[in-house]
């Protein structure tokens, strides 16, 4: 590669390389923002039910977190299946 | 069940509404601790999610020295159970906690042993795979 000229003076292809190096940064930045919120929005679960337990030995909590943490999984689960089948029939 | 209760009980059912209904709808609370319980067996199946998926992604994306059928059938297969167990942490919880309410038999693990089962066959593929090359 070294002292190669490049395909294209418009460079074009080096700019797309760059594009979908920003793109896998933006997709890491949201994962640790994802990662970020899930911590905090379990410590705010963690104080909300405990002040509700000493409070009335109740739970506050429904189903609604758990729905879109089981929702995520699949929507991963649905992308890894794209990857990994057209991985499978290139 | 004291006047203050069955007051306490209707008010509540009136002013709040609790995701999902086909759960919250019916029953009387459970035990807080149980129904922690049944939300860390939840999380536990969610993990059990991530971790499929990352073993079947993983065994595509690292082009393993195995023969690639093999590879093929079991990262697909590690996917599928990766849904299924996300699947089941949703529809188990659900179960789980219906029952709870309603003071009936916990469910027994239905997809539980799919995915168990999954997970074994998929060893043993990825086992083959790796002897036969």
């Amino acid at each position: 590669m070294s002292g190669d000229a490049p395909f294209d003076p418009g460079l074009q292809p080096e700019r797309t390389l760059l594009a979908w190096r920003r793109t896998a940064l933006a997709l890491g930045v949201a994962a640790v923002a994802a990662a970020a919120f899930a911590y905090l929005a379990a410590a705010l679960r963690y104080r909300r039910t405990h002040a509700a337990l000493t409070a009335a030995a109740r739970l506050p909590g429904d189903g609604a977190a758990l729905a879109a943490v089981a929702a995520t999984a699949a929507m991963f689960a649905l992308g890894g299946l794209c990857y990994v089948g057209a991985h499978v029939l290139r | 069940m004291g006047r203050s209760d069955l007051q306490g009980d209707s008010r509540r059912s009136r002013t709040t509404h609790r995701f999902p209904r086909s759960v919250y709808g019916d029953g009387a609370e459970p035990d807080p601790r149980f129904s922690l319980a049944n939300e860390r067996t939840f999380l536990a199946w969610i993990r059990t999610s991530l971790a499929l998926l990352a073993a079947g992604v993983a065994l595509e994306a690292l082009e393993l020295p195995m023969e690639s059928a093999a590879r093929a059938v079991a990262s697909v297969l590690f996917v599928l159970l990766s849904l299924l167990a996300a699947v089941q942490a949703w529809v188990g919880w659900m179960r789980t906690e219906r029952s709870m309410r309603l003071g009936r038999a916990l469910p027994g693990p239905t997809l539980g042993i799919v995915v168990t089962a999954g997970v074994c066959l998929g060893i043993i593929v990825v086992a083959a795979g790796f002897l036969l090359r």
